[in-house]
C-alpha cells in the first residue's frame, strides 16, 4: 500500500521541515499566481473557478504535491503518515482550492496501486501525480445507490475491447474528467456482487454523454453520465474479470485516515465563522444558540481526538469499519453546523442574491444534506457499524 | 483558541513499550480480580447493605496488590509506575461499577501526584500507612464552583484548622484521609490534607440515588490540617480537573460494558421468532450509541495522554472529556433500559445501575450546563 512504500523508503526530510516547506509553496502560490483560486471549490462550490483550478492542479503536480508516499517511478513522492496528515492540515488551512484531483489521487491511485498491473501503474499514475488527469467516479446508478451491489451497467466483450451500456448517476466531475473509473456488469447472467467488472473509461468519446444535475442549492456538481456503445480497452480492466465488486470496495475509504484532520481543519474554520458571526451579531448572547456552538465545538473535539487515535493506532488508513464511524460523525456534524450557520444569520439568512447566490451560510446550510446521503448514506453506515462491528444478526 | 492542528502524537507522548507493557499486566490482573469478586450481583448485593462496598475487596486490592502506591514515585516508597496504570485501573473499576473507595483515592493520588513537591509528604504516608484517600471540593450553594468556595483555613506552614461543611463527598466512608478545598484569611484557595479520625471531623454518609456510589456530608469544625499543595499554586483546580477526569474515565468504560451487554442481549432475545437484534430499529439505535462509545472512548484516551504528560490543556481536555463521557454513558444506559424491555425495568436486572451511575457521573464535579459553560470559557470560543 501506499503509505508502507513511504515507510520503507524513509523520508528525507524532518516533519517540522516538511511543514514548513509546504506551507511556504502554499503562501506563494496562493498569495501570487492562485490568489483568486483561495477558498474555490469547496463543498457546495464545486461549480467555481474550473480553468484556473485545472491550472491549480497542474501547478501541484509540477511541485510534487500530488501522490505522497507513492512510489517515486510514478511521479510520487516519499512522505511518511505523519508528513501526509501535515501536508493535508496545511492544504486546508492555506484555504488553498478544492481539490479537481481528489478522486484521481484518493480514490483511483491507491486502487490501482493496490490491484492495477504494473502496465497500468505506468500508463494512468504518472498522469494523477503531475495533475494532468481528470478523474470521476462511476459507481451510483439510478437503481443502485445505497445498494451498489445492484449495478446494472453492461460491459460487453468484443475482441480487445469492452462495449458499454448503461447509467451512472451522482458521478462529480464527469464534465470536466478525462476519464472515469466503472463499475459494470460483465456477465449478463450475474446477479448482486459476482459478475461486475472495473473499467477505466476515456470520457472524450462519442458513447459517453453528460448532463448535469441541478441541485437543491440551484448549482450543479454532480451529473449523470450515459454509456450508449462507450468502448473501453480490455488493458484498462482493473483487477481480473468479474473481480470489480472486490476492486472498487478494496480501498473505499482506505484514503480517508490521513485527510481526516485536514478535512477537519476546514471544519473548524466553518465553525469559527460561525461562532465569530454569533458574536457579531448578538447570537450568542442566546443561551439556546451559544449551546448548539459550543456543542459544535464538542462534537468536533471528539471527531479529532477519534481520527489522532485511528491514526496512532491504524499506521496505513483505516478499516471499513472505523471509515464507517468516522463518516456517520463528521456528515452529521457537519450537516447540524450548517443548520447552526443559518439559526445564527437568523431571518437575514432568508435573502439570496438576484441569481440565488448564496453566501456561506446558505450554501453549508443546503449543500450539508448531501453529506449525510453520499458516499454511503447515514443509514448504510448504521448497518455496516451493526453488522460488522457489534455483530447483530442481518 | 485551542490549535485544531495535532495529527498522530509525537513520539515522545507515546508510552515507551516496557512502560506499556507494565500498564496493561496492572490492567490484566486486576480485571482478573474483579472479574472474579465484584460483578454486578456481587454489587447487587453491597449496594443495599449498610457499608455499601466491600472491605475485604478493597484491603485485597490495596494491601496484597499494592495498588495504593501504582503511581506514587518509587522514592517516596510508591512503584512509580506511570499515570496510566492508575487510570486503568479506574477503567477496570468503572466498567464493572463497584462501588467503593478505591477509584476515589486513585484520583486523589494522582491530583497529590500533579501537585508536586508539596504534596510529597502525603504520598509517602500513602504508602507507609497505606492511606486510602477521599477528595472533597463540593458545598451547599457553591456546588463545585471553585470560586464560591467558603471553608475557611486558618493557620500558618504545616499546622492549619478547618471549618465548613462539604458536599457530595464520593469515597470518604471508606477513607482516612481527605483532600479539602478550603480558603485562608486572604482569600487564597488551597488543598488540606485531613484525617478524618481527627477532633472536629464528622461525616454523615447518605444513602443515594447511584445506589453504587455512596454520597458523604463532611462537617469540619477546627479541624486539624496539612496544606499539600503550594501556595499561589492552583492545586484546588488540580484536584477538581483529577475528579473530573475519573468521572470520565469511569464512565467511558462503563458505556462500552453498558452497550456490550445490551448488544449481547439483542442477538440471543427473540420475539417474532427472530432476535430482536436483526430489527433495524434497534440496529440502527445500537450503531448511534457505538458512534458515541467510540468517541468517548477518544475523548477520554487523550485526557490520559494530557495527564501523563502534564499538558497545559488539562482543565479543558478534563471537562470536555467528562462531559462527553458521562453524557455517552447516560445515553447508552437510557437506551439500554429501553432496548432491553420490560425486564430492563427489574430491580434485579443490571441496567438500572448503569442508568444510576451515568447520572451520579454526569451531575457530580459540575452540571452539564456548568461545565459546557466552562470549556467555552477554556477553548476561548
Amino acid at each position: 500500500m501506499a503509505t508502507d512504500a513511504a515507510q520503507a523508503t524513509g523520508a528525507p526530510v524532518s516533519d517540522e521541515q516538511f511543514r514548513a516547506e509546504i506551507r511556504g509553496w502554499l503562501h506563494d502560490a496562493l498569495t501570487g499566481p492562485f490568489a483568486e483560486a483561495v477558498g474555490t471549490g469547496g463543498e457546495g462550490r464545486e461549480h467555481e473557478a474550473h480553468e484556473l483550478r485545472r491550472e491549480w492542479e497542474r501547478h501541484l503536480g509540477r511541485a510534487g504535491w500530488i501522490g505522497l508516499g507513492w512510489p517515486t517511478e510514478y511521479g510520487g513522492r516519499p512522505a511518511t503518515l505523519a508528513q501526509q496528515v501535515i501536508y493535508h492540515e496545511e492544504y486546508a488551512r492555506a484555504g488553498a482550492p478544492g481539490r479537481l484531483g481528489h478522486m484521481s489521487e484518493q480514490l483511483l491511485g491507491p486502487t490501482l496501486l493496490a490491484f492495477g498491473t504494473p502496465e497500468q501503474k505506468a500508463r494512468f499514475l504518472p498522469g494523477i501525480t503531475s495533475g494532468e488527469d481528470i478523474w470521476c467516479q462511476g459507481y451510483s446508478e439510478p437503481d443502485a445507490g445505497s445498494d451498489l451491489a445492484g449495478v446494472r451497467t453492461r460491459a460487453e466483450r468484443r475482441g480487445d475491447s469492452y462495449v458499454i451500456t448503461g447509467q451512472k448517476v451522482w458521478t462529480s466531475l464527469a464534465h470536466l474528467a478525462d476519464w472515469c473509473f466503472v463499475l459494470c456488469r460483465t456477465d449478463p447472467d450475474s446477479t448482486r456482487h459476482a459478475g461486475l467488472s472495473y473499467l477505466l473509461v476515456p470520457m472524450d468519446q462519442p458513447g459517453v454523454t453528460v448532463r448535469p444535475i441541478t441541485q437543491l442549492t440551484g448549482t450543479s456538481e454532480f451529473n449523470e453520465v450515459f454509456f450508449d456503445g462507450a468502448v473501453a480497452a480490455v488493458e484498462h480492466r482493473v483487477g481480473a474479470e468479474g473481480e470489480g465488486w472486490k476492486v472498487a470496495m478494496g480501498t473505499l475509504g482506505f484514503e480517508r485516515g490521513v485527510s481526516t484532520l485536514g478535512q477537519q481543519i476546514g471544519f473548524r474554520r466553518r465553525l469559527d465563522a460561525v461562532i465569530a458571526r454569533a458574536h457579531e451579531n448578538g447570537a450568542w448572547q442566546e443561551p439556546a444558540l451559544r449551546d448548539r456552538l459550543v456543542e459544535a465545538y464538542i462534537g468536533l473535539e471528539v471527531m479529532r481526538h477519534s481520527a489522532v487515535r485511528l491514526l496512532a493506532s491504524a499506521g496505513a488508513g483505516l478499516s471499513g469499519l472505523e471509515a464507517s464511524i468516522s463518516k456517520l460523525q463528521w456528515a452529521t456534524w457537519n450537516r447540524s453546523l450548517g443548520e447552526l450557520a443559518v439559526d445564527v444569520e437568523g431571518a437575514g439568512a432568508l435573502l439570496t442574491g438576484p441569481g440565488y447566490e448564496l453566501d456561506d451560510a446558505q450554501t453549508h446550510f443546503l449543500f450539508s444534506r448531501a453529506n449525510t446521503i453520499y458516499g454511503g448514506s447515514n443509514e448504510i453506515q448504521r448497518n455496516i457499524i451493526a453488522e460488522r462491528l457489534l455483530g447483530l444478526p442481518r | 483558541m485551542t490549535e485544531a492542528s495535532a495529527g498522530p502524537p509525537p513520539v515522545a507522548e507515546a508510552l515507551p513499550p516496557e512502560a506499556a507493557e507494565e500498564v496493561a499486566q496492572v490492567r490484566a490482573s486486576v480485571a482478573e480480580v474483579l472479574d472474579e469478586q465484584a460483578d454486578l450481583r456481587r454489587t447487587h448485593e453491597l449496594m443495599v447493605g449498610a457499608q455499601g462496598h466491600d472491605p475485604r475487596l478493597h484491603e485485597l486490592l490495596t494491601a496484597e496488590l499494592g495498588l495504593l502506591g501504582l503511581v506514587v514515585p518509587e522514592h517516596l516508597g510508591g512503584l512509580g509506575l506511570d499515570v496510566s496504570a492508575a487510570t486503568a485501573v479506574i477503567e477496570e473499576l468503572g466498567a464493572r461499577l463497584v462501588p467503593g473507595a478505591l477509584a476515589t483515592s486513585l484520583t486523589a493520588i494522582l491530583a497529590a501526584r500533579a501537585l508536586g513537591p508539596s504534596a510529597e509528604p502525603l504520598l509517602a504516608r500513602v504508602v507507609a500507612e497505606q492511606l486510602t484517600l477521599a477528595s472533597a471540593l463540593a458545598e451547599d450553594g457553591a456546588g463545585w464552583d471553585l470560586g464560591q468556595t467558603a471553608t475557611r483555613a486558618t493557620g500558618t506552614g504545616d499546622e492549619w484548622a478547618l471549618t465548613g461543611t462539604k458536599t457530595l463527598v464520593a469515597g470518604v466512608e471508606a477513607a482516612r484521609v481527605v483532600l479539602v478545598t478550603a480558603r485562608d484569611g486572604d482569600g487564597e484557595l488551597g488543598v488540606h490534607a485531613v484525617d478524618l479520625a481527627a477532633d472536629g471531623v464528622d461525616v454523615r454518609t447518605h444513602m443515594t440515588l447511584d445506589q453504587t456510589r455512596r454520597l458523604s456530608t463532611v462537617h469540619l469544625r477546627e479541624a486539624a490540617a496539612t496544606r499539600v499543595d503550594a501556595p499561589g499554586g492552583e492545586g484546588a483546580r488540580v484536584l477538581l480537573d483529577h475528579v473530573r477526569a475519573m468521572l470520565a474515565l469511569e464512565s467511558a468504560a462503563a458505556a462500552r460494558a453498558c452497550l456490550d451487554r445490551t448488544v449481547e442481549y439483542l442477538k440471543v432475545r427473540e420475539q417474532f421468532g427472530r432476535p430482536i437484534g436483526s430489527f433495524q430499529a434497534l440496529k440502527h439505535r445500537c450503531a448511534d450509541l457505538a458512534v458515541a462509545v467510540a468517541g468517548a472512548r477518544a475523548t477520554a484516551d487523550h485526557l490520559v495522554t494530557t495527564l501523563r504528560t502534564g499538558a497545559a490543556t488539562r482543565s479543558h481536555d478534563a471537562a470536555l472529556a467528562k462531559l462527553v463521557c458521562t453524557d455517552t454513558l447516560m445515553t447508552v444506559a437510557a437506551e439500554a433500559i429501553q432496548l432491553h424491555g420490560g425486564i430492563g425495568f427489574t430491580f434485579e436486572h443490571d441496567a438500572h445501575l448503569f442508568f444510576k451511575r451515568g447520572k451520579s457521573a454526569q451531575l457530580l464535579a459540575g452540571s452539564p450546563a456548568a461545565v459546557r459553560a466552562e470549556v467555552a470559557a477554556l477553548a476561548g470560543l
